[in-house]
């Protein structure tokens, strides 16, 4: 099952490595993301019916929480690679990218995608940090891709700001494993989480309250999550909009995970409302932060990238209430905003490919060039800003919930507030970009037609998420939620 | 079987932690590249002559491996990848520096007092395992206090990869300060993270340099906001 | 009452080991950087000659020199030789330790450097106030180094008397590898550079208006007033060197009041200075000196291994 999961996307990187024909490393890629969320989808089933699964040596671990991540890695995943052909094809085209380089973008996505996969099936804390700082190390030449000075940059400021973060994190293991190994011995076991929740009561509670600051910061890092954040608009607005996307939906949620898999521990461990508290500051400072950036962008990638700090705040937000409804709200939020993003992602991406331009006044009157993208992009807009009927106004309105039910009224006031002008900004741009006359004569020139149908899919599930989600998928969130309850 | 007694142990590894922490200070001080890259290879041997005692004192293997790969990979293989790179981009001092020496001394003295206070909690609780080194726990994250200094007063491309090894060495002095080291299995996946990441900056000082002509990373400030 | 003559034996042998020794030992370092420069080099006594020569000639002074500068060089000489009866050399404990702890070695010694720093002035050549704002400059950091590596030392003994402090370490072996110790050790052993004008914080054998300190202050000085100067600093160096080997590794001095103690003291002390010498030999044969405004940056170095080993103490425990 482990090595299912987990060898396919080395099997994938593999043969993207030694192929050069453009077909295979498309479909290769496609294929690596089929089987990689029909088998998430597989331990799904599997897990809803025995709760957990362990590998032999207790290394690789499986509950409801990670199943219903490595859903969202893996889907994330096959949808980046259902795009990538047409996008990387137009950069083939326009003359920025060789067709070598293609293979090099292949293969280092499919690798992204075992690091991934990787830390959320980790038991052992040491294996998810390790996972955690290989996808820094996989994104960073994807980040670097297209080899310009900005791309360099951004990539340098990338690797650099993640590195250091993810050192802090370490920190945080390491106190982790000092408080464990005095209860339960030193050996490997002391890091595996099983092992510590079982044992959460007994580890000691002021070496874990120091723990717990050093992987916040650190994983945050990885997260998005203010004041930590910087590199983000750099690297999302730099890399290609595939690998945007796929960090936008993908690796913010595997960050997400392990501050989750710290926060269940010690908030069991602790029993006070010390982790939730810190949870709460650090979002909300996320949340106002994004606020100003995103309103005097210039450059609409960046300006997505702004958006995923604040659905990251959400998200981090909801947590940090602590209460079985606001956990079920994250979750929901975390497939939600993955689907955003990637719509957003990938719709600007076309544009971009159509309009040679990153800069948001340069574009004008998509609904004319390229109709079903920009409706898409616009509705797309609509839901991430959180507009019934989107899932996103579900998520959100859950959240909001138990915010108010909480006792945290002000805090959920404010969290209106922020959404609120968060929209206006947003819809200004998004609908300067959509509608009016092209900025310079432009023909028509829509995306084919694999990637309209991926956009329209994927829209139409945000639709369903939004208006009628299926018990099923209610009923897996539900079991995840009772995993961070602890 | 040990080969040492624990306060001769115990002494050796005060004077090495000691030490390290002396070289740190001195990249701060200094401002030629490859005299950074000497200390840090310096500093990666002393790091692993006191993985090396806790080994001798207490008899556990596994530190062994984990210690030969210190000194093999971060005494040896780095400084030499850091040295040809510094070698092909022909830069060679850090000209300017943001803070100046006698500042930033200062400034790490002070993070030295600081990290003792960060380490407090710590050192008191019932049951540092590793009593020989247990005393040098501040000492290590005054490290890496002083390693992520370097990271962000200074303006060279490759210093701030000098700065990040240096909190990579702070980070294993304290995991061997307070136990005895991690799970092999976990150390090994670390080290081979921090190598693959100081060879993909280094690739990227590279390429930075052709393409900005300097690694000076206040050049690097096209994107803002 | 006959016990005030151990204490005269022990005086006497004090002032002959210091006042006698000392040129020798600047000869033996000039001595080895010419032999590590493939020269035959002066012999090993030519700073006694030296010395005898220059008292021998009629100083000359400048028109416009007062009191000061006639003064200058007993003042100085004088506290030398006071701070050298305060710091133990054979035997630990020295016949005035009474008198005067290091504070007061570290007062004396900036007495002389205020006075010298004067006279430089007071001839009105430009090379005088030249080399006095430079000397100024680099002991206002320089003095802090230095005290905070005896307090670092002093902390480990429980008081600061050169003496307390050696015959405390003496019998503890164990101290001596002590990390705090060792740095504070490198820390002073850059201010007795700085202090004694060596290379690379200054060259003694250079006269060049760029590059000279100690010698631009001492310029105007000539005949037996040079001597008595000449003769001060070398005192001066030895005295630092005696302050490192024995507060720092007092293996060999004499605890006891007997013939073998103080024999097998004299002879450690001897060889402890002479390994001392060569180190500053071989450091000044391979290094360049540091330009002016790079030198603060090198005594910031001191300073901080100072602090360290003070930090240390506290942090790790003795």
């Amino acid at each position: 099952m482990f090595s299912v999961l987990l060898g396919i996307p080395l099997i994938g990187a593999v043969v993207c490595g030694v192929n050069t024909k453009r077909r295979i490393l498309e479909v290769a890629t496609i294929a690596t993301g089929v089987i990689a969320l029909a088998t998430s989808l597989w331990i799904a089933r599997t897990v809803s019916e025995q709760s957990t699964l362990t590998s032999p040596k207790g290394l690789l671990f499986v509950d409801a929480l990670s199943a219903f991540v490595i859903i969202i890695v893996a889907g994330s995943f096959l949808a980046t690679a259902l795009y990538s052909p047409e996008y990387l094809g137009r950069q083939v085209q326009l003359g920025t990218v060789s067709q070598k380089q293609l293979r090099l973008y292949y293969g280092l996505l499919n690798i992204f995608l075992f690091t991934m996969l990787f830390v959320l099936v980790s038991n052992n804390l040491g294996f998810l940090w390790i996972g955690t700082e290989s996808t820094t190390l996989a994104t960073a030449f994807l980040v670097a891709f297209y080899e310009k000075e900005s791309s360099l940059e951004a990539a340098w400021k990338y690797v650099i700001i993640c590195s250091v973060g993810i050192a802090l994190a370490l920190f945080g293991v390491i106190l982790t494993y000092f408080a464990s190994s005095s209860v339960v011995g030193s050996s490997a076991n002391a890091l595996h989480w099983t092992v510590l929740m079982s044992v959460a009561k007994k580890l000691d509670p002021s070496v874990l309250r120091i723990a717990f600051i050093f992987v916040l910061v650190g994983f945050g890092t990885k997260a998005g999550l203010a004041p930590m954040h910087t590199w983000k608009p750099d690297a999302y607005g730099e890399a290609p909009a595939p690998v945007s996307g796929l960090m936008a939906a993908g690796l913010v949620n595997v960050a997400l995970y392990s501050i989750l898999r710290f926060y269940i521990l010690v908030h069991k461990a602790l029993g006070d409302a010390y982790a939730s508290d810190l949870l709460l500051a650090l979002s909300l400072f996320s949340m106002v932060l994004a606020v100003p950036f995103m309103l005097v962008q210039k450059d609409f990638k960046r300006l997505l990238s702004y958006s995923s700090v604040e659905h990251v705040g959400i998200i981090t937000f909801a947590i940090g209430l602590a209460t079985p409804l606001a956990y079920v709200g994250a979750l929901l939020h975390m497939l939600n905003n993955s689907i955003a993003k990637l719509l957003l992602f990938f719709s600007t991406g076309s544009m971009r490919g159509v309009y040679n331009t990153k800069i948001i006044r340069r574009v004008s009157g998509a609904m004319h060039v390229m109709p079903v993208t920009a409706t898409v992009f616009i509705l797309a807009v609509f839901a991430v800003t959180g507009w019934p009927p989107f899932g996103l106004f579900v998520s959100e309105l859950t959240i909001l919930s138990a915010g108010f039910g909480s006792g945290n009224i002000w805090m959920s006031v404010f969290f209106i507030g922020v959404i609120t002008t968060i929209f206006l900004g947003f819809f200004y741009y998004a609908s300067g970009m959509v509608w009016g006359e092209p900025y310079r004569k432009q023909e028509p020139a829509e995306s084919d037609t694999m990637t309209q149908l991926l956009l329209v899919a994927l829209l139409l599930l945000l639709l369903i998420l939004g208006v009628a989600m299926p018990s099923g998928v209610s009923d897996f969130i539900q079991k995840a939620a009772k995993v961070i309850e602890g | 079987m040990t080969f040492l007694d624990i306060p001769t142990g115990a002494q050796f590894i005060d004077i090495f932690a000691a030490a390290i922490l002396v070289t740190a200070f001195l990249i701060v001080s200094s401002k030629s590249l490859v005299f950074y890259v000497r200390l840090f290879a310096l500093q990666s041997l002393l790091l692993g002559g006191v993985a090396m005692l806790v080994v001798f004192a207490y008899g556990e293997t596994h530190i062994l491996i984990a210690a030969v790969l210190t000194i093999i990979l971060k005494a040896i293989v780095i400084p030499i990848v850091l040295w040809r790179i510094i070698d092909r981009i022909k830069i060679r001092k850090e000209v300017e520096l943001s803070i100046n020496v006698t500042v930033s001394l200062l400034i790490c003295g002070a993070m030295v007092i600081f990290a003792d206070s960060i380490a407090e909690p710590i050192r008191n609780s019932k049951q540092v395992l590793n009593p020989i080194a247990g005393r040098v726990f501040p000492v290590s994250i005054a490290i890496m206090l002083i390693g992520l200094f370097i990271m962000m007063s200074r303006k060279k491309a490759v210093t701030q990869i000098v700065g990040l090894l240096t909190m990579e060495n702070g980070l294993f002095l304290s995991g061997l300060s307070i136990t005895y080291g991690m799970p092999l299995i976990v150390e090994i996946g670390v080290f081979f993270d921090i190598l693959v990441a100081a060879l993909i900056l280094g690739v990227f000082v590279f390429r930075i340099n052709r393409t900005f002509d300097s690694i000076d990373v206040a050049d690097l400030r096209r994107l803002r906001h | 009452m006959i016990d005030w003559i151990p204490q005269l034996a022990l005086l006497l042998i004090q002032i002959a080991l210091v006042l006698l020794l000392a040129p020798l030992v600047s000869g033996f370092i000039a001595k080895t950087k010419a032999r590590l420069q493939l020269r035959r080099g002066p012999r090993l006594t030519q700073s006694y000659s030296d010395l005898l020569k220059l008292f021998r000639k009629e100083p000359v002074i400048s028109h416009h020199a007062s009191w000061l500068f006639r003064g200058t060089p007993y003042i100085v000489f004088a506290s030398t030789v006071t701070v050298a009866l305060l710091v133990p050399t054979a035997y630990s404990v020295v016949p005035f330790h009474w008198a005067g702890d290091a504070i007061t070695v570290i007062a004396l010694f900036a007495l002389g450097r205020f006075f010298l720093a004067l006279a430089g002035l007071d001839a009105g050549s430009a090379f005088g106030g030249l080399g006095s704002s430079r000397e100024m400059s680099i002991a206002s950091i320089v003095e802090p180094a230095m005290m905070l590596g005896i307090f670092a030392v002093a902390v480990t003994a429980g008081s600061t008397n050169l003496s307390v402090i050696v015959s405390t370490l003496s019998t503890t072996t164990a101290s001596m590898l002590h990390p705090s110790h060792i740095l504070a050790f490198a820390g002073l052993f850059i201010v007795t550079i700085a202090e004694t004008g060596r290379i690379p914080v200054d060259n003694p054998a250079t006269h060049l208006e760029l590059t000279m300190i100690h010698e631009a202050m001492v310029l105007e000085f000539s005949g037996r007033y040079l001597a008595l100067i000449e003769w001060a600093s070398q005192v001066k160096l030895l005295v630092f060197l005696a302050i490192l080997t024995n507060v720092f590794f007092p293996i060999g001095i004499a605890t006891d009041f007997t013939f073998l103690a103080l024999a097998q003291g004299i002879g450690a002390f001897c060889g402890k200075i002479l390994l001392l010498a060569l180190a500053i030999a071989v450091l000044e044969s391979t290094n360049a000196k540091l330009r002016l405004f790079r030198v603060p940056d090198l005594l910031m170095v001191a300073f901080t291994f100072s602090l360290l080993s003070l930090i240390l103490y506290f942090l790790i425990g003795s």
